[in-house]
């Protein structure tokens, strides 16, 4: 065989793996979401938005208070850990040169990123729920924050590092003081990486079951108390799903389907952000 | 560059290929090099050396480290007010340098550092206790890349003003007005200062970058290969816009384009391996210089 023969051979073959390993992953992910629309459509209808979880074997009933759940911890989360996380990325991004505390940070940040969440669950259950004598939604919100952060500081950092070194010189070069090259240029230049970054801790944290199973757990009528339990999607779906009425399966798939969607449009949301041109080159 | 565009002997419409590198420019037409010096850049006085005016920067055995590498080596040099200043040389000689010392710009690098004197009207700017913002005010500077802000032309130019001084609506859009006039940018875009700096032009957004500098009110402009991103027409805009401004301001401006060297500037330094090497009229660095490899640089024999 010719080297350019064998050249060509060896590139079909790989592309052909290559197309191959595609095919295996996307077809698990089709399988799951056409077994979700099977089920989850038909689950959907006016009374899942609009009335809370049903007793058990009872007809009826919706996930109002479980998509509220979701909605306020989520919202809660991402409104405390956002900005620990675009701070702590801006001392890294904007001060963190030839200081040795940030590698140190950054390499923490990094574990934090792959802590399995349940192990955050556990600690916000030692830490607040424990000391508090009760679960709460105050600790689920927590634990999702603890989530947040090092999502939006790996991000936030990223994108901080890829705002020109030139357009940071032009700003310093009128004379202007550092806060407000960082505050009015550079997080300007970056604004859409970070609001990227932002979107996928929030769809990231919406769908986090572990941490919530051990702060808010869950909570079967509609309360908006922040210092009680709270129902929530993740935890709801888990508990249905595995209970054996048939009425809950029923609810648990649409409230699968509900997060998908909305983790999904979250994701283009996000993506969407990130493309468009105008801002940043 | 402006000859070449104009005195193209094949009478086709657009006869100049619009990307011309500058190194290689030179590299290409050592003759022209030689006799590029032409009068037209000095408006009144004879060809013969500018006279001498006050001396606005005076640069004093100075050296400067990158870390443990010696990038200048002492240099001594005057630099005078209303006059362009050209440094040239190849790459790495230093020259970017020590332009970013005039404006100390290289402190936001922890690891780099000068010694020597850089005496700014009787005072030593790289003294530790100068107020840096207010040397900045005072000191503007243009990159080789175009820099706008990211934000509407308007506010570009409105971003250095209030920094400094606080002023009614009216007089913040005369000052704008009138800076991005003196950066012959106003006619462009008139109509249109509410949209996005980052929507012009690379031509536009450098004369952009260098109406943002002016609107200050500096007193010194150093240009670091202002033009060197830009096609000849823009660069021929920048340099008119740079014999316009020496009238009021004592411009640095760094160059790899001698052309643009010998046409836009009063005075040129040459520069090599981090050490000045010869510093005249430009005209006379051009036409007779005295050091060998000064020579050797502007008619292309290395470089």
């Amino acid at each position: 065989m010719s080297p350019y023969a064998r050249r060509r051979a060896i590139n079909a073959t790989v592309l052909g793996l290559s197309f191959a390993a595609t095919a295996f992953g996307l077809v698990w992910l089709a399988a799951i979401l056409w077994t979700l629309l099977q089920n989850g459509i038909p689950a959907i209808n006016v009374e899942i938005f609009t009335q809370s979880t049903p007793a058990p074997g009872s007809a009826g009933g919706g996930l109002l208070n479980a998509l509220y759940g979701t909605f306020i911890m989520t919202l809660v989360g991402t409104l405390v850990g956002a900005p620990i996380g675009i701070l702590a990325a801006t001392f890294l991004a904007e001060f963190g040169r030839g200081n040795p505390l940030a590698p140190a940070v950054r390499f923490i940040n990094d574990i934090l990123l792959s802590a399995p969440s349940i192990i955050i669950g556990v600690f916000v259950y030692i830490v607040m729920v424990r000391t508090m004598g009760h679960f709460s939604a105050w600790a689920g919100a927590a634990a999702l924050a603890i989530i947040v952060i090092p999502v939006v500081v790996r991000t936030t950092e990223d994108m901080l590092n890829l705002v020109p070194a030139s357009l940071r010189e032009a700003a310093f070069a009128l004379g202007t003081p550092k806060w407000k090259v960082i505050v009015m240029i550079t997080y300007r230049a970056a604004m859409q990486g970070m609001l990227t970054g932002v979107m996928l801790a929030v769809a990231r944290v919406s769908g986090e079951t572990a941490p919530l199973l051990f702060t808010a757990v869950n909570n079967q009528f509609w309360s908006v108390n922040m210092n009680d339990w709270m129902a929530n999607l993740p935890v709801v779906i888990f508990q249905f799903a595995m209970s054996p009425y048939q009425d809950w399966q029923r609810l648990a798939w649409g409230g699968a389907l509900i997060i998908t969607v909305a983790v999904l449009a979250l994701n283009i949301t996000a993506r969407l952000l990130a493309s468009l041109k105008g801002f940043s080159r | 560059m402006s000859q070449e565009i104009s005195i193209t002997p094949s009478g086709t419409a657009k006869p100049v290929p619009t990307h011309a590198v500058p190194r290689k420019t030179i590299a290409m037409e050592p003759p022209q090099t030689g006799r590029a010096p032409t009068p037209d850049h000095a408006p009144a006085p004879a060809p013969t050396p500018a006279p001498k005016t006050a001396e606005k920067i005076a640069i004093r055995d100075l050296h400067f480290y990158y870390k443990n590498f010696e990038a200048l080596k002492g240099i001594n040099l005057s630099l005078y007010d209303k006059r362009v200043t050209a440094f040239i040389g190849p790459s790495g000689c230093g020259k970017s340098t020590l332009l970013r010392v005039l404006n100390r710009i290289y402190e936001l690098y922890p690891e780099q550092r000068a010694t020597g004197e850089v005496i700014v009207d009787g005072q030593n700017i790289l003294d530790p206790k100068l107020d840096l913002n207010l040397l900045r005010a005072k000191i503007g500077m243009v990159f080789q890349k175009p820099t706008p802000f990211p934000m509407s032309i308007h506010d570009n130019i409105a971003f250095g003003i209030k920094l400094y001084e606080k002023l009614p609506p009216s007089e913040l859009d005369g000052r704008i007005e009138s800076a991005l006039r003196r950066a012959a940018l106003w006619n462009e875009v008139k109509d249109k200062l509410r949209q996005s700096g980052l929507s012009l032009s690379g031509g536009q957004q450098q004369r952009l970058c260098i109406a943002r500098a002016i609107a200050v009110k500096p007193q010194i402009l150093l240009l670091d290969e202002p033009a060197s991103a830009l096609d000849p027409i823009s660069t021929q805009h920048i340099e008119e816009l740079i014999d316009e401004l020496k009238t009021d301001y004592c411009i640095v401006i760094v160059t790899h384009n001698m052309q643009q060297a010998a046409r836009s500037s009063d005075y040129t330094a040459f520069m090599y391996l981090g050490e000045l090497v010869e510093f005249d009229d430009t005209e006379l660095i051009f036409t007779h210089p005295k050091n060998k490899r000064t020579e050797d640089y502007i008619t292309g024999r290395f470089g």
